[in-house]
């Protein structure tokens, strides 16, 4: 199999091995907390609470690491369009024509903050949690399995079109294909790039749904797992709560802000 | 709700994956060739033309998701159902006989990258703060400049480049289509839309 198309880290960690729809509502928690959270440092903080379970499943650096990533082209953004060019507001620092001003600064913060808590409770999740597992517990769940396999065949079959993109993309350019240049040359390569990706993997689909309608794909009623998810009282108990607490940060948020200043 | 029972039949099923894989790859290489386009909903469009528009839905929405649950581009998740209205009026459109001549084809795919920029504003707004973290960015500052809110700037930042992106992928499906075999083609539940 090839490695599916995702960030998870393999590691032997308790919090790898909670049941997946317990680090889903886990991350759920994290993500509506990210979002609700009041004042200009409110998501950071959600961010920061991240870390405890992070380290625990020894995934902290790369949250970070892929996190940053994520965030740092909408901080860079942010800070420049909406520092410097908030309509009106109050200057604090001028840069030749430009000046930062305060209101566009603290808005910049704390979009900048929510989108950072709400790219690490996805993080933390997908770090930690194999996508077939998931994928399987939703099934287990009731979630149909014509979607459930939708999902898992996309993760599976991804990095094999990544790959054959980077093959197309060599071999054109190794007979002279020009993508770099004008943009206008770069438009003109653009099809001979796209054409043989997707003529060559349409022409396959047909052959992949026989074979699936021939091992009873389309039949209904249960099917059998080769592998077994392992849950808890506990850790259903944990998902509960956690989801009761999601509500209640939300209708918190809400009260202060009908009651608040 | 029988139409759509036919729409999703197994070759729909395994044509969705396909066409999710396709969005990503192409939104990689049209990334790589730097152009000011995403090029990220080929496979929804294809989906939305050969299955219907609930197909097509289906694969605009769960590409962002898959795209932002791996982790590999996070800010799309928020986009998903911007994705899946694009597949959507793919699929109307296609029903309304609009992907056999191609000024249709054009003109469908500005009008739902004009969808497209009405709905992606308010996400870009509330949840980006007006960002996109890419260098159409600038045109934000330039209206934020002379005095125009956040949601409003947004939008003219998705209208600048929304439909003409939409009508390009919307083009290329219609090039892909009329290269595929037809005997292929006849196997998927709407291809009347094209032929």
């Amino acid at each position: 199999m090839t490695t599916p198309f995702s960030l998870y880290l393999d590691r032997e960690t308790g919090l790898h091995r909670l049941h997946p729809l317990t680090k889903l509502a886990l991350a759920l928690f994290y993500l509506v907390a990210g979002i609700a959270a009041p004042g200009v440092w409110g998501s950071y903080t959600v961010f920061l609470l991240l870390l405890p379970p992070a380290l625990w499943g020894r995934i902290a650096r790369p949250l970070l690491v892929a996190a940053g990533k994520a965030v740092l082209p909408f901080a860079v953004s942010l800070f420049l369009v909406q520092g410097f060019f908030w309509p009106g507001g109050t200057p604090i620092l001028t840069l030749g024509p430009f000046s930062l001003k305060e209101e566009g600064l603290v808005f910049a913060i704390r979009s900048t903050g929510r989108i950072l808590a709400l790219v690490g409770s996805f993080l933390l999740l997908t770090l930690s949690t194999r996508p077939d597992r998931l994928m399987q517990a939703l099934g287990e769940r009731g979630t149909p399995q014509a979607l459930t396999y939708i999902l898992l065949t996309t993760l599976q079959i991804v990095p094999r079109f990544q790959e054959k993109a980077r093959t197309i993309l060599d071999a054109q350019r190794s007979r002279g294909l020009e993508t770099e240049g004008n943009p206008w040359q770069r438009v003109r390569a653009l099809l001979p790039l796209i054409q043989p990706l997707i003529l060559g993997s349409i022409v396959d689909i047909e052959e992949r749904a026989i074979a699936l309608e021939v091992r009873a794909f389309g039949r209904s009623g249960p099917k059998t797992n080769l592998v077994a998810l392992a849950d808890s009282r506990g850790q259903q108990l944990a998902r509960w709560l956690l989801l009761f607490g999601a509500v209640a940060v939300v209708g918190a948020r809400l009260f202060l802000a009908v009651t608040g200043p | 709700m029988n139409r759509i029972k036919e729409d999703f039949n197994t070759l729909t099923l395994v044509m969705i994956p396909v066409a999710i894989a396709i969005n990503i790859a192409i939104g990689q290489i049209v990334y790589a060739l730097k152009l000011p386009l995403y090029l990220d909903s080929i496979g929804t469009v294809l989906v939305g033309v050969l299955a219907g528009p609930w197909a097509g839905a289906l694969t605009g929405l769960l590409s962002n998701l898959v795209w932002g649950v791996s982790g590999l581009n996070v800010a799309y998740t928020w986009y998903a159902p911007v994705a899946a209205v694009i597949g959507l009026l793919a699929g109307f459109f296609a029903q309304w006989g609009w992907f056999k001549t191609w000024w249709k084809v054009i003109l469908g795919g500005l009008l739902t990258g004009l969808v497209a920029a009405i709905l992606s504003a308010p996400i870009t707004a509330y949840v980006y703060g007006g960002v996109t973290g890419s260098g159409t960015d600038v045109i934000v500052a330039v209206f934020r400049n002379i005095g125009l809110g956040i949601l409003p700037s947004s939008f003219v930042q998705g209208v600048s480049s929304d439909p003409l992106d939409k009508a390009v992928s919307f083009l290329i499906v219609y090039l892909i289509i009329r290269g595929l075999p037809y005997r292929f083609v006849d196997r998927f539940p709407r291809s009347e839309a094209v032929s």
